[in-house]
């Protein structure tokens, strides 16, 4: 008897070898674990100079954040992912900026000490097909002054043996602002704003010790884009953004740590220009035990109708603002995370320290923003998968 | 689009095979591109409060009035 | 760079001795995965023994003729994969051969009638079972269902992911034979893997170098049975219901356990010269011992040195 064991042409060991893959316990695309995750940060702003502030409160914000967030496998090829994020603020903010006694710009702090809380929650249905999946998300944010509601569809297709993934992202959400105390003080009472995103992205394996992936992306909002809270502050209604992503993950096995390295480039129809790159190393110490140090460097370019100081005689249409955020300005973040793994349990404990100043920025401005902060953030998380 | 589906083909072109009993690295939670999502949200939402750029490099959440 | 630490426990399960050996930094990581194979390897004995009152296999095997049985991801996942072998196999690789086992049994003493045979061939193949989305049905009242030949190896593959996922990068996990690895140990280049003189099963007739991936022996030495004085093997061909003159004994090398094992399982429900060709062909590295004493295989020069 003679087996006509390749009639179809392919060996027997390719083929087992890719059922096997269908295995739950040898290659599973969907999570086959149950993940739990809790997280408290506390952000502290350092506060402003004395000298810096005509004006209101010297204190800044602190930010204290709860989160949870739960991982389910559901059935066989799905999975149902819920999260849940709270945050308290505290603190006063920057109202206008003007001229100072000195020359330089001055802020106008708000006079009390703002108590906010927001509440997100968001949740995801993920479907896993056997090279790709689809997951569809909705997320709820809410606070006292601001709405948002959002829906994201994001899809997988890995190809290649699985060492390429291409990912492509579209959210859509629709954001709502009632300004505190809007008559008294001449606020727009209420204002709307839409986002539209849409990502891709390509992931590939390059080898077994290295991944890389690169993206793009591009935002579009429209409706009221200004800060509500400034004496003046008026921006374009349209926002168009574009930005690509890069991010390589390498394994050096004779120093038992991985390197991180990320980088974007982003720019905008204000004029705004920015390069952010991220660069992690995490270092095994013990098999249980990893410490994560980073450095997180951040430039950009002013938009176009940024002002130093407000202009009060500009025509209300003329678009202008102060705000520091749309200032030249670069900031480093320093950071230091410590990984502990027993068994089911994931222990997460991190410190930030960001630091930003007109002087880290490439080109120079005209003058530093008084505004401009820094900050530092900790935080402890608990992971558990079951 | 012709530019990224060119880099589409040169990066598949450039690689190597990686079977699958060698993945073991690759599957390691530090070669993941996404930390923990409660981390990857607090930084998005932390820095995209401070800073003129949104978007790409963390996962996208709603919109936040934390202006 | 830390001190290694090595675990090294044993235990039984499924039937046979099971090893797991690791290298973690600290005992109590090493301790910790160890414990969780052990769980785990039970788990599996405790879903598939067929001697078992409340395994899905004995579930199974109890609705036959009568009723289907819901069975869970996992089953039905190995339902697929055991598919794929029937194909890949011709038909050879059959789970539902069981029904011959009781024809050819240890301490008959005298050759089964082929009256007999062609009785327990009414109640065996894997073409009448009848499976739709989450359950399964044998058709035929009598009919039986076995694992034995995949859950050892999957749970090979099973416990080493396990130990990957645990941060482990060095270790590996002999259960009765399916030997599935992570890394090389510390410092060497790769394990030695020592496969039995597949005659005596006394001192190894060769030692297979092991870095990654799985390597399973199974031959004829281990697990014969003897009736009327003919050494038999103990794996059936399903579609005649004689036993094959098959090879001695045969160890794979494949990505995975139960990759390597259901490759050399096929192999030994041959005759030797087809399970030579089968081999051959197959993309996998192997090394087989034919009852005239001659090693084949990728291997083969690593026995030479041994075995004269």
């Amino acid at each position: 008897m003679r087996l006509q064991l390749k009639g179809r042409g392919q060996k027997p060991l390719l083929a087992l070898t890719s059922a096997a893959l269908a295995l739950p316990a040898i290659a599973a695309t969907q999570p086959v674990q149950t993940e739990l995750s809790v997280r408290a940060s506390r952000y502290e702003e350092d506060s402003v100079s004395k000298r810096q502030v005509l004006s209101g409160s010297d204190q800044r914000y602190e930010i204290d954040v709860q989160q949870f967030y739960l991982l389910m496998p559901v059935a066989r090829d799905w999975s149902v992912a819920v999260g849940l994020a709270r945050e308290h603020m505290s603190g006063a903010s920057p109202w206008g900026t003007v001229k100072g006694i000195d020359g330089d710009s001055a802020l106008i702090m708000t006079g009390a000490t703002i108590h906010e809380s927001r509440t997100e929650v968001s949740t995801t249905v993920t479907r896993y097909l056997k090279n790709s999946s689809l997951g569809i998300g909705i997320t709820h944010s809410e606070e006292d002054d601001y709405e948002a509601d959002a829906v994201t569809i994001k899809g997988d297709w890995d190809f290649n043996d699985r060492l390429t993934t291409i990912a492509l992202d579209f959210s859509y959400s629709s954001d709502t602002l009632r300004p505190s105390a809007a008559l008294t003080f001449g606020r727009v009472p209420r204002a709307e704003k839409q986002t539209r995103s849409f990502g891709f992205a390509l992931t590939q394996v390059l080898d077994k010790f290295s991944v890389f992936q690169a993206g793009l992306s591009f935002t579009e909002s429209e409706g009221f884009l200004s800060d509500p809270y400034k004496l003046r502050d008026v921006r374009p209604e349209t926002r168009h953004a574009w930005s690509v992503n890069s991010r390589y993950r390498k394994y050096f096995v004779p120093l038992a740590g991985t390197l991180h390295v990320d980088y974007r480039y982003y720019t905008d129809n204000f004029g705004i220009q920015s390069h952010t790159l991220v660069s992690r190393w995490h270092q095994d110490l013990t098999e249980i035990l990893q410490l994560v140090p980073s450095v997180r460097y951040y430039r950009q370019k002013k938009a176009d109708f940024y002002l130093p100081t407000d202009d009060f005689a500009l025509p209300l249409n003329v678009h202008q603002s102060s705000d520091h955020r749309l200032s030249t300005f670069g900031a480093v973040t320093f950071g230091i995370k410590g990984i502990l793994k027993i068994d089911d349990w994931t222990v997460t404990a991190s410190f930030e320290r960001y630091l930003s100043a007109e002087k880290y920025g490439s080109t120079s401005a005209d003058q530093e923003h008084p505004g401009l902060v820094s900050f530092n953030v900790a935080s402890i998380g608990f992971d558990l998968r079951i | 689009m012709k530019l990224v589906a060119l880099f589409v083909l040169l990066v598949v072109a450039g690689c190597q095979s990686v079977p699958s009993w060698e993945r073991g690295v690759l599957a390691r939670s530090d070669m993941q591109l996404e930390g923990s999502p409660t981390e990857a949200l607090l930084n998005s939402q932390l820095y995209d409060s401070k800073e003129a750029s949104a978007g790409g490099l963390s996962a996208a959440g709603a919109g936040c009035g934390c202006n | 760079m830390p001190d290694v630490l090595h675990t090294r426990h044993t235990f039984t399960a499924m039937g046979c001795p099971c090893l797991v050996e690791i290298e973690s930094a600290t005992p109590l990581l090493g301790e910790a995965v160890a414990r969780r194979c052990e769980v785990e390897a039970r788990r599996f004995e405790s879903k598939y023994s067929r001697y078992l009152p409340d395994s899905i296999t004995t579930r199974i095997i109890e609705g036959a003729g009568s009723h289907a049985v819901s069975i869970d991801n996992e089953t039905s996942a190995l339902l697929d994969f055991a598919d794929v072998c029937f194909q890949e196999s011709n038909g050879l690789f059959d789970l539902t051969s069981g029904a011959l086992r009781h024809v050819w049994y240890r301490g008959r003493d005298s050759m089964p009638t082929g009256r007999c045979i062609e009785q327990a061939l009414e109640r065996v193949g894997w073409q009448h079972v009848e499976r739709t989305v989450g359950e399964i049905y044998l058709p035929i009242p009598g009919m039986e269902l076995d694992f034995g030949g995949l859950v050892k190896e999957y749970a090979a593959d099973a416990l080493v992911n396990l130990a990957r996922d645990a941060g482990i990068s060095h270790g590996l996990i002999n259960l009765g034979g399916d030997i599935s690895v992570i890394g090389p140990p510390t410092g060497e280049p790769a394990w030695s893997i020592g496969i039995s003189n597949p005659e005596s099963g006394g001192p190894p007739i060769a030692f297979i170098p092991l870095c990654e991936g799985a390597i399973t022996t199974s031959g004829t030495y281990e697990r014969f049975i003897v009736i009327a004085g003919n050494r038999i093997s103990h794996l059936i061909n399903p579609k005649t219901g004689y036993p094959p003159t098959s090879l001695l004994g045969v160890s794979v090398v494949a990505s995975t356990a139960i990759v390597a094992g259901s490759l050399s399982s096929i192999a030994l429900l041959m005759n030797e010269q087809d399970a030579l060709q089968f081999l051959a062909d197959s993309g996998a590295l192997y090394l087989a011992s034919t009852s005239g004493g001659e090693v084949h295989g990728d291997y083969r020069d690593l026995a030479g040195s041994t075995s004269h």
